[in-house]
């Protein structure tokens, strides 16, 4: 009987839960949802909304979008796709040999490498844009998709540190054993630390897919030619009122991340977490 | 930090004895290798060693000799011909030889480095044989250089990555700061070395003033929004793990969703939203209330307060799932036997929960700080039409990344933003960097094993 | 192991297949030219066109002139001497003289070329530099463009012929005089809050700087070339900085951002607001949005199409009154209480790279481009206001002439050529914005302190150009 019992403060404590459970997903729900209705607006001007939402519906800005000749998305989409899987396998195999060799050896300026890591962090990265844009042309590498990957990727073992927590969370023993068995660096890596690794490679392979997403500043810097142009420069060169075709391709390239993300959220929450826990 | 001075100062002092020694104990495979790289290592029967430093010294003086040379003098005049495209006089891009020059001084580095170790690879094989001990092959060296000196292959090509991306453009930068680059003076003009910025810095009082004033408010900025979020993040993810929670899933979702927009549309989304013309000022005109002028001119402490909002939508998501996942990790004994003692709800959290996360998140806090100290994003997009009175060409919500873009690449004062972003960067660094040295998860790396 | 290896090769492909890029340099006979157009050439398919002809007429030359398929706007400077830039330009004065400098674009020698006699001095004034003391050109002006009024006659009041057309013209008279504009504005917001009159973004720098230039305002002294002296406060110009006030009183605080610069197509089409100004290359856009509420109510698209024709009016700038107030209904019958409204315009052309490895073949397609027929052609297929005065005449239109007149009598007020242009755009807008944030909010603004802000303007456009240099 006395199991059953509810207490008024549990009760008060579940409602306020969901109380608040709802409110959080209102304010993350909402911009979301208004991002989404805007794309199926009919006139395509975020004015001829009736307070929060269009008066009426359409598919137009989502046919414009896949079939106009100049604001050319699908080649856009096509640009970034090959930019980020680059970027995605090449940065987190480098992020990945960093943060493991780091973690699992000792040597001579390993502690100097690692406060000089964090020191360069810190500078503000667009005030090398200029630098970038010199190397880049010195190195031919202006409207090249693979340039641009390159940068992405060879900047990803800055952000080793998460991945670097991982590695330390795998007991030296293990390792130990393995070397006892005479297996080599390469075999242990391989055979030992990847298999243990899956959450943190594929937080990495994500994190490192996501950037090109969202870049800008780089792209619009790197890639002159219209036809290697990413969604991003794209989008932002489309005229204002062109708002709903805008939002359109918007959620257009949000969608293969938010699915990527909600098939892997196992995986990330794991591997986010056990990169920071050192203890 | 006194100690590793000290133990510097002792090997400089060190150094002319420690040089006579080595000369007087050395052979004429150490003298051979001085000569050219990779002889003494012929000497002592290490041929294909001894041809691989041969080949990178042949090739390291043919760049020099091509370019590197000339390049290191380009670094010091950065140019002496004014290039104009109107008479066809290709001449010097000043820009461009700084960066060259840079990028000789990296090679010289590498020369001298792989000297060095050439003279002491001799010497240290030349007195092995002495011993008549058996010298490695070429095998050997390559299966320690897959064993015990695994770290210096597999960080090969990370660090040559970064050191060119990196490490080249942020030295390119600190110089820069030490130029006159920036307003009349780009290329074609010839640049010079120069520290009239820094003169500027110091005398322009208003610039100084204004200085001081962004960086208030954006060291109140980086603090407010690192807390904020962090503790709203933390908040949620104890909200969503909280046993009375069904499908916690389905809850979860939400927040990834805002995860996965990237953050451009976000901001230009938000930026509409909070428009005069946008839904929500319509939504509160229809109700009857005035248009709220959210990012106006007299709107600081709105705009500042709608720019924590819409960064904590964006970074909340992040921290929450990384929460999540530390929280996980916690023993629940812990609490179990807390619950028996009689501990509250609070006293849970102040006591177990938040030394723990607090612990493990120490890296990814100083990440975040220093993430929302050069957050350029939010205030680039939501306000960046606007400049306010006793600021020098600055609103009164732009961070000190916005004044300096503003500064360095749409006004083009390329040497003050350089300087400005050297102060910046050594006092970051310095602070970010006395912070992790003390975290517990810098010094006690190790203990988890 | 296998892994690891695939990876390790597919660096090394990256590497190697960027060593290739960088060794293959293939020459090419043919010459090609890259022209950089701007969008809404390209959209309408303008481009193609020229560049159709030119390269029909040229086909026996071996050279072909292509897009240069980049954003339209340019970065030559950034560009041009690594060779990434574009052969020909098509830009505004200001952003291709901001080149002239650095000697990124090339100065061109108009005398010897047919277009020289057409165009207006005043056109060419906007191409003129000086190098050491002597006078050089270095684009060839192709339109010209000015904002203009844009309104619907359909929203005009019923009784507009009886009561809003004093001086028996057949032309309204709020779209002639401003107090009238101004007073049919407030007659609408009194009588429903939801609509306007006239709307626009007041911080835009563009549109409203003109408002300053009427009472003795200036960018530049000496005819916009000398950037120590900044005149936004000279003469009266507080008389049109106060107008700007007055002009915010009759909206609300939508007139502070780009809300009605986003929303001025369909508010215009849906009948929120009745007029405002816009730079005609935008015309299109106002068509279709007008036409397609035309269509919601039933009309087909042909008649909607026609409706459009009828009501959609675009017209210069109404005038403003000699002594400033504009609150005031003044006799529209008397001329000397009028002044033209000057605005701020800009003179759109070719300019020739400095970088280009083909000179003669950039002036030949300059040459080609700035021909009458191909001006025409341009004027017509973009709604844009020829340069050409004999292009001009076959046009028979009368917004075309009004633009082109006010170019040749001084209205229009070209931006500056020099590179400190730059600079003066955000301090502008920033204080346009302070003006019409007190005038639909609190107005406790005395015409001392909308003085103040216009000199605060100079002052911080002064501050961006000279602190550093």
């Amino acid at each position: 009987m006395r199991k059953l019992r509810v207490r008024p403060r549990q009760v008060a404590d579940v409602f306020l839960t969901y109380a608040l459970l709802l409110i959080v997903s209102i304010i993350f729900l909402f911009p979301c949802l208004w991002l989404v209705l805007s794309c199926f607006s009919a006139t395509g001007s975020i004015y001829s909304f009736n307070g929060f939402f269009p008066t009426s519906y359409s598919l137009a800005s989502f046919i414009s979008l896949f079939t106009d000749s100049y604001y050319t998305y699908l080649n856009w989409f096509a640009n970034t796709l090959i930019i980020a899987v680059i970027s995605s396998l090449l940065g987190t195999l480098l992020v990945i040999i960093t943060a493991f060799t780091i973690s699992s050896f000792e040597f001579s300026g390993r502690k100097a490498l690692m406060k000089g890591a964090l020191a360069l962090g810190m500078f503000p990265s667009f005030m090398g844009m200029t630098a970038v844009y010199l190397l880049m042309t010195q190195f031919n590498f202006i409207n090249s998709r693979i340039g641009l990957a390159l940068i992405y990727a060879c900047g990803a073992p800055m952000g080793y540190l998460v991945q670097k927590g991982f590695f330390d969370t795998i007991p030296k023993t293990i390792y130990d054993a393995a070397r006892i068995d005479g297996a080599s660096n390469l075999r242990i890596f391989c055979s030992v630390t990847l298999p243990l690794s899956k959450p943190i490679l594929v937080y990495t392979l994500l994190t490192q897919f996501a950037w090109p997403w969202s870049d800008y500043i780089l792209p619009k810097l790197l890639l002159k030619d219209r036809e290697l142009w990413t969604v991003a420069i794209g989008l932002m060169s489309m005229p204002e009122t062109e708002f709903a075709r805008y939002a359109a391709g918007a959620v257009f390239i949000a969608v293969p991340i938010v699915i990527l993300y909600f098939c892997l959220t196992k995986y990330m929450v794991n591997g986010l977490a056990a990169g920071a826990v050192k203890e | 930090m006194k100690n590793a001075f000290r133990q510097l100062w002792q090997k400089i002092r060190n150094l002319p004895s420690a040089v006579k020694e080595f000369f007087k104990e050395s052979g004429r495979e150490t003298y051979a290798s001085m000569c050219f790289m990779g002889v003494g290592q012929m000497i002592n029967g290490q041929y294909i060693k001894g041809l691989l430093y041969m080949l990178a010294e042949g090739g390291l003086i043919a760049y020099f000799a091509l370019r590197g040379i000339s390049d290191i003098i380009g670094f010091f005049t950065l140019g002496t011909v004014k290039a104009d495209a109107w008479l066809g006089i290709e001449g010097d891009n000043s820009v461009i030889m700084l960066l060259m020059g840079i990028f000789a001084w990296f090679a010289l580095g590498v020369l001298v480095y792989l000297y060095i170790h050439n003279i002491k690879d001799a010497k240290k094989y030349a007195d092995m044989k002495i011993f008549k001990e058996h010298l490695p092959s070429f095998r050997d060296d390559l299966s320690a250089l897959i064993n015990s000196k695994f770290y210096k292959l597999a960080l090969f090509l990370p660090l040559v990555g970064v050191l060119i991306f990196n490490v080249l453009p942020i030295v390119f930068m600190i110089l820069i700061a030490f130029t006159n680059y920036g307003g009349t003076i780009v290329p074609p003009e010839l640049v010079d070395w120069s520290l009239d910025s820094f003169g500027k810095l110091v005398t322009g009082s208003e610039l100084s003033q204004s200085f001081i004033r962004i960086l208030g408010w954006n060291l109140l900025w980086a603090f407010a929004s690192t807390m904020f979020n962090y503790f709203v993040g933390l908040g949620l993810a104890i909200l969503f793990n909280k046993k009375c929670v069904k499908g916690k899933a389905i809850w979860r979702a939400f927040p990834v969703l805002a995860y996965a927009i990237p953050g451009f549309i976000t901001l230009l989304a938000f930026k509409f939203m909070f428009s005069n013309g946008g839904p929500i000022n319509n939504m509160i005109v229809d109700n009857g209330g005035k248009i709220i002028d959210f990012f106006g001119i007299n709107s600081k402490w709105m705009a500042r307060g709608i720019g924590l909002f819409v960064n904590a939508w964006l970074s909340i998501p992040s921290i929450m799932l990384l929460a999540t996942g530390i929280l996980s990790n916690i023993n629940n004994d812990l609490y179990e036997a807390a619950r028996i003692d009689g501990a509250s709800g609070w006293v849970q959290f102040k006591s177990i929960t938040l030394p723990f996360v607090l612990f493990s998140t120490t890296p990814v806090l100083i990440n975040q700080f220093i993430g929302n100290f050069n957050n350029f994003g939010v205030f680039f997009f939501l306000r960046s039409d606007v400049l306010s009175d006793g600021y020098f060409l600055a609103s009164d919500t732009d961070l000190l990344i916005n004044w300096l873009y503003r500064m360095s690449i749409e006004k083009n004062y390329y040497s003050i933003g350089a300087a400005i972003s050297l102060i910046i960067f050594l006092i970051t660094s310095a602070l970010s960097l006395i912070v992790y040295v003390r975290s517990a998860s810098y010094k006690k790396e190790d203990t988890f094993r | 192991m296998k892994r690891i290896l695939a990876l390790v090769m597919a660096v090394v492909m990256v590497v190697g297949m960027t060593v290739l890029l960088v060794a293959c340099d293939k020459p090419s006979s043919q010459i090609t030219l890259r022209v950089l157009e701007n969008d809404t050439a390209k959209k309408e398919g303008y481009l193609d066109y020229i560049l159709e002809a030119f390269n029909e007429k040229y086909k026996d030359d071996n050279v072909v002139a292509v897009d240069a398929n980049m954003d339209e706007y340019s970065n030559l400077e950034q560009d041009g001497p690594y060779g990434y830039g574009p052969d020909v330009l098509y830009q505004a004065n200001d952003v291709l003289m901001k080149y002239v400098e650095g000697h990124h674009i090339m100065p061109i020698d108009i005398q010897s070329m047919e277009v020289y006699e057409q165009v207006p001095q005043n056109a060419w004034d906007a191409y003129k530099a000086d190098n050491n003391g002597e006078v050089i050109y270095c684009g060839i002006p192709v339109n010209v463009q000015q904002p203009l009024l844009f309104y619907r006659k359909d929203t005009l009041p019923e009784n507009w012929q009886t009561e809003w057309d004093k001086n028996d013209n057949d032309i309204p008279d709020m779209v002639e005089y401003w107090n009238e504009m101004y007073l049919y504005s407030k007659s609408i917001r009194e009588s429903d809050n939801s609509k306007f009159g006239f709307a626009l973004q007041l911080n835009n720098e563009y549109f409203n700087s003109g408002f300053l230039f009427t009472y003795g305002g200036y960018v530049f002294g000496n005819n916009n070339t000398d950037d120590t002296d900044i005149g936004l406060s000279a003469g009266n110009a507080k008389l049109g900085g106060k107008i700007i006030w007055e002009l915010a009183g009759i909206m609300d605080q939508k007139c502070l951002d780009d809300s009605f610069t986003v929303g001025r197509e369909s508010m215009l089409a849906n009948g929120t607001i009745f007029a405002t100004i816009c730079t005609p290359d935008m015309t299109s856009s106002f068509i279709k949005e007008l036409s397609a509420v035309y269509q919601s109510e039933g009309l087909s698209e042909q008649e909607a199409l026609q409706k459009v024709d009828e009501n959609l009016v675009i017209t210069g700038l109404p005038k403003l009154p000699a002594d400033g107030d504009i609150t005031v209904r003044k006799d529209v019958t008397d001329d000397s209480l009028w002044v033209a409204h000057k605005t701020m315009g800009g003179v759109n052309g070719y300019g020739i790279s400095s970088y280009t490895k083909h000179r003669d073949w950039a002036l030949k397609f300059v040459e080609f481009a700035t021909s009458k027929e191909m001006v025409l052609k341009r004027a017509e297929m973009l709604g844009v206001v020829p340069a050409r005065a004999d292009a001009l005449a076959e046009m028979h239109d009368t917004v075309a002439q009004i633009t082109y007149d006010n170019l040749d009598d001084g209205t229009i007020v070209v931006m500056p050529s020099i590179s400190a242009v730059g600079q003066i755009w955000m301090p502008i807008a920033s204080g346009f914005k302070q003006i019409a944030t007190d005038g639909c909010g609190d107005r406790i603004f005395t015409i001392d302190d909308i003085e103040n802000v216009l000199k605060t303007i100079d002052d911080n456009i002064y501050k961006a150009i000279h602190t550093f240099s």
